[in-house]
């Protein structure tokens, strides 16, 4: 039998319970939306150069699918997101910068799309 | 009255209800050019009431005239005719007149008109990527090749494939020193506000595999706002400002080297038939170009 004491702590402890479930299914949504969003600017803002094979342009721009996959990028810079989001952001090569296209959320999604595209 | 009679008055009868139906109504448009979209001929207006037609909004609208559509711009105020069938399925502008704030129509100042084969080329000040200004006239000698481009744009059949290709007539007439020395390549922004020296200088880099002494035969340059729109009208080039982007037509035109317009292409082109150009005008240089000066430090 549960004592008085233990009966009013579950209480709190289901709603905490509750609240931490909720928050992570809330989370997991955001994260999801987030990347379906990120495929969404991907394919606008980054496959008409990275995706097609474009002989008109000086130089054919790298793959991005498995980016994260080896230590470096194709420019030879560590492969982390931060980098990632600094070449969204002010471009390289021949490549346009992108800071006045993409909100800092808008290049968040891209990143964390190109995790899973492969 | 006989049959004859009735069938005649009956046919008229017609005539006059068939006409009514399908005459079209005029009203009286006021308001503010929001947007133009070339590929549609569409401009969209933030127009007063009209009354008997619309309520005050904002809305697209036909402009079936090309001159007129050519000429009015995001920003103009301007008075139209809105033309729409009875039925008002069918609605669009004519005699799109641009105004001042008080409704009086004004021609637009400087406007100059799209220059023809054979017309000398306007004179503004342009500042290249070292931050020298220069005018089109110090290139008098040499065969000129003129392109628009702005830094950020992310159409690759846009701007990156102009630039690239570009890249390329330099690239192979730097091969033949005689028709290299004669010719020079320009770059015109129409985003002045981004592009300044420094972003010009690094984008030319990209495309010079980052040796600067190209920019002896490759400048890139911005003007201010006012003379690029005049620029621009000569040379037929459209673009309009919509914040993150430009909207813009495809232009490259070839000076010759006694400062006329020797040549224009717009989407359809290819490098080959760039670089012929070119040296074609180049060998019709007389042997001394003594006057041909570039800007950029060499």
């Amino acid at each position: 039998m549960m004592s008085l004491v233990q009966k009013l702590a579950a209480g709190p402890l289901l709603l905490v319970t509750l609240f931490l479930l909720v928050g992570c299914s809330s989370r997991a949504e955001n994260s999801a939306e987030s990347e379906q969003r990120g495929a969404i600017l991907f394919a606008m803002n980054c496959s008409p150069c990275h995706e097609a094979i474009n002989s008109q342009l000086k130089v054919q721009p790298p793959s991005l699918r498995r980016l994260f996959a080896s230590k470096s990028l194709p420019s030879g810079a560590p492969a982390t997101d931060e980098q990632v989001r600094r070449t969204i952001i002010e471009g390289k090569g021949i490549m346009p910068a992108f800071d006045q296209h993409l909100t800092r959320d808008d290049i968040n999604s891209i990143v964390k799309y190109l995790h899973t595209l492969s | 009255m006989n049959i004859d009679r009735l069938a005649t008055l009956a046919l008229v009868c017609t005539l006059i209800l068939t006409g009514c139906q399908h005459k079209d109504k005029r009203y009286v448009l006021r308001g503010q050019v929001l947007e133009k979209n070339p590929a549609s001929s569409e401009i969209t207006v933030k127009h007063e009431a009209i009354p008997g037609f619309m309520a005050a909004m904002t809305m697209p609208y036909e402009v079936k005239d090309a001159e007129a559509l050519h000429e009015v711009q995001p920003g103009d105020l301007i008075e139209a005719d809105v033309v729409t069938t009875n039925n008002q399925q069918e609605y669009w502008l004519e005699n799109v007149r641009i105004t001042d704030s008080r409704g009086r129509v004004v021609a637009r100042p400087g406007i100059v008109h799209h220059l023809d084969i054979g017309e000398r080329v306007p004179e503004f000040p342009l500042t290249n990527q070292d931050g020298k200004t220069f005018h089109l006239a110090d290139f008098r000698g040499k065969a000129v090749l003129v392109s628009f481009i702005y830094t950020r744009c992310p159409m690759p059949n846009f701007c990156p494939r102009l630039s690239s290709q570009f890249a390329k007539v330099r690239e192979d007439l730097s091969k033949i020193p005689e028709d290299y020395a004669k010719i020079q390549l320009l770059s015109i922004s129409f985003d002045p506000k981004y592009d300044t020296s420094a972003v010009l200088r690094k984008y030319g880099l990209a495309y010079l595999d980052n040796d600067p002494a190209g920019f002896s035969h490759w400048e890139f340059a911005f003007t201010d706002p006012g003379d690029l729109r005049r620029l621009a009208d000569a040379f037929g080039l459209e673009y309009f400002d919509q914040g993150d982007s430009i909207s813009h037509t495809m232009v490259i035109v070839l000076i010759a080297p006694d400062g006329t317009i020797a040549r224009y292409w717009g989407t359809r082109w290819t490098t080959q038939e760039l670089e012929d150009a070119l040296r074609q005008q180049a060998q019709a240089v007389v042997s001394t170009s003594s006057g041909a000066k570039g800007t950029a430090a060499k």
